[in-house]
């Protein structure tokens, strides 16, 4: 059963480790314009992910429920990250992503316009984030130290910090996003809704269409009644580089005009690369540089005090950096020092058993025979 | 060799073959052996008393045959490491302080006699467990080169108040034959055995006279200061103020060895072995006797070069 267990929790992390690599491949991807083809197998892999990792949870979650201690998994053993990192992203990010290629980007945000393709990508990308919150789960797993109290320490505060930030990010995209605060999106709108205006406006004149689509290169193809009045580029183009989300429409009567999505899309990821680039390295620092200082001045002079109220013949001295005197742990380290130890080895010398290399155990196998 | 005393031997034998004595000496292992047995007599005595080991036995005689063992094997291992640590001392100074020459292997083979002698008995061989120990890791040699190169406290009372017209091996040879001659209290003809010995391992400083007299008997070729030294190692610091700087030096490397373990392994925060014995006797001086002021330049030494 312990093996089982193990080996389902080595394909968990194996599992957390890939996800990362895609979550930075899928956001690279875009930004370097790599073919739909390549990212659409980045978007199945993430789909898969998120089955996965959603799966992971709801199983977690109920193993913990059958041992009545849900509260227990949920609150202190990083549940709501399992949670966060799995449900949300399959239902807003990678869920609806496979729905749009799987019916076709018109049917799912066609009918509302360009407005609601915008609404929609935004939602993913608030979303999206949430994948960052796997960094934790990959770092809950790393034994970086011998310390027990050491890592649930380090692992507490990686976890404060990186749940502020992806936190902060989503509620603030959100309040923005209420609060009508300029941005890309909302300048693109903008931008596409005029050159909507302006298209219809130069009904069926061919020149000055010409004249609009060489200035504005957000605009993909043009379409009235059903017949192509302009197209950037070739079909071959248009199947080999875009995907669903790459492209958006606004029709006004019999006239639909496709704009190119993928600068906004483009600008998403660079962001998206941004955060994921400080909470790894936010991760890491914790582990580099906190954990081993963690260790140096609250769990090694804990150790080394426990070693030497327990062992008999364990009497080294916790090393006492000046910088550090002052702290509890130190001037508790002190006291071990300069009081305790001398105090041991005083009442050690009529004690037979101060020191003992050889412990029963070494003899079992003699006194067996 | 009866069938019982084969059955110690062998039982000790495995003892003593644990990996977790490998590194230490003789006397520290059979030290160990008879902590252990003392420590786990509870749990031993049904199982050695049983059918298998020695049946009809009582615990106390099972543990003479257990000790009488012990030491038949642990001088078996001793004897060939005393005589190559008698050996390794330059007693080249003996000569200088007696202002005629008794011959260096003379001094050699009477300290031998008279240790071997001694070694027969329990308590000699307690209190000779460190200072061996001292010898055979070398610990003389680096604390007096330091000494040497700082010229400080130690230096001042072994070269000024001493008064020890040696040169810095003779001097580093002279603190070996003191700890050589460490278990001299219990030469008999002094009175009883370790009479007046504290729990402290120290004995007083007028019993202390009476082993000097019985000693000097045997040691004939040793010069007064040496033997001296010898015996007042044994003597608390605070009750003789007068002790020679040999004699506090080697009582304090004497204890230190006593559970010493080479290449112990330090854990992370921890202070090194030697530091952090020092600063421990440092807080115990006036219990063990030592010299405070022997003790600091010992522990700056061992500080300054991570000992």
């Amino acid at each position: 059963m312990n093996r089982t267990r193990a080996a389902l929790e080595n394909v968990v992390i194996i599992a957390i480790v890939l996800v990362l690599v895609q979550t930075f491949l899928e956001d690279l991807a875009v930004l370097a314009n790599w073919t739909w083809d390549v990212r659409r197998v980045l978007m199945f892999t993430g789909f898969a992910f998120d089955i996965f990792f959603s799966i992971e949870f709801l199983s977690r979650l109920y193993v913990a429920f059958i041992n009545r201690r849900t509260g227990v998994y949920f609150w202190y053993e990083r549940g709501w990250i399992d949670l966060l990192a799995s449900v949300p992203l399959l239902l807003l990010s990678s869920g609806p992503a496979v729905m749009a290629y799987w019916s076709g980007s018109a049917t799912v945000v066609g009918f509302a316009g360009i407005l609601n393709v915008l609404k929609v990508v935004k939602a993913i990308r608030i979303a999206r984030i949430l994948r960052l919150l796997r960094v934790l789960k990959i770092f809950a797993r790393i034994r970086n130290t011998d310390s027990v109290m050491a890592q649930r320490h380090v692992a507490k505060i990686s976890t404060i910090s990186v749940a502020v930030v992806v936190v902060a990010v989503l509620l603030l995209t959100v309040v923005f996003g209420f609060a009508n605060v300029p941005s890309l999106e909302t300048d693109y709108q903008t931008r596409t809704l005029e050159i909507l205006d302006r298209i219809e406006a130069a009904g069926s004149d061919a020149s000055e269409l010409e004249t609009i689509t060489s200035f504005e290169d957000s605009i993909v193809l043009v379409q009235r009644g059903g017949t192509t009045l302009f197209s950037r580029y070739t079909n071959e183009v248009l199947a080999h580089s875009f995907g669903p989300a790459d492209y958006g429409f606004g029709e006004r009567g019999t006239l639909r005009v496709f704009f190119d999505l993928r600068p906004v899309n483009q600008e998403q990821s660079s962001t998206n690369l941004m955060y994921f680039g400080v909470i790894v390295l936010v991760v890491v620092a914790y582990m580099v540089l906190y954990s081993p200082h963690f260790a140096l001045t609250v769990s090694d002079p804990i150790h080394i005090m426990s070693r030497g109220m327990n062992e008999k013949g364990y009497n080294l001295e916790v090393k006492v950096p000046p910088l550090y005197k002052t702290d509890e742990v130190y001037k508790l380290s002190g006291l071990y020092n300069e009081v305790y130890l001398p105090l041991k080895d005083r009442t050690s010398g009529s004690d037979d058993t101060d020191v003992l290399d050889l412990k029963l155990d070494d003899i079992k196998d003699i006194l067996n025979e | 060799m009866s069938g019982e005393q084969e059955k110690a031997s062998a039982f000790v034998s495995r003892l003593l073959a644990n990996p977790a004595l490998a590194p230490l000496t003789p006397l520290q292992r059979e030290e160990q052996i008879i902590q252990f047995l003392h420590a786990n007599a509870a749990q031993l005595a049904p199982t050695l008393g049983s059918q298998a080991f020695f049946p009809g036995k009582s615990w106390n005689q099972i543990v003479a045959l257990l000790y009488h063992a012990l030491i038949g094997i642990v001088d078996q291992q001793l004897r060939p490491d005393l005589k190559s640590v008698i050996t390794g001392v330059q007693f080249g100074f003996v000569n200088f302080l007696r202002q005629q020459s008794a011959g260096s292997e003379k001094v050699r083979l009477q300290i031998e006699q008279f240790l071997l002698g001694l070694l027969s008995q329990m308590g000699a061989r307690r209190s000779f467990t460190g200072a061996f120990a001292a010898l055979r890791y070398g610990i003389v040699d680096k604390y007096i080169n330091a000494i040497w190169t700082r010229k400080s406290y130690t230096h001042f009372e072994l070269t000024k108040v001493q008064r020890l017209k040696l040169s810095k091996d003779d001097i580093k040879a002279m603190i070996e034959a003191t700890l050589l001659l460490m278990p001299v209290v219990h030469v008999a003809g002094a009175g009883t055995n370790g009479q007046g010995e504290q729990v402290t391992g120290t004995v007083q400083a007028q019993f202390a006279d009476k082993v000097f007299q019985a000693a000097k008997k045997q040691l004939i070729v040793l010069p007064d200061q040496v033997l001296k030294s010898g015996v007042n190692a044994n003597v608390s610091y605070l009750e003789n103020r007068f002790i020679e700087a040999t004699a506090r030096l080697s009582a304090v490397f004497a204890a230190r060895c006593r559970n010493y373990q080479p290449n112990v392994r330090v854990d992370r925060g921890a202070d090194s072995p030697d530091k952090s014995w020092l600063s421990i006797a440092r807080r115990n001086y006036k219990f063990y006797g030592f010299d405070i002021k022997i003790l600091d330049e010992l522990y700056s030494i061992a500080a300054e070069n991570g000992w």
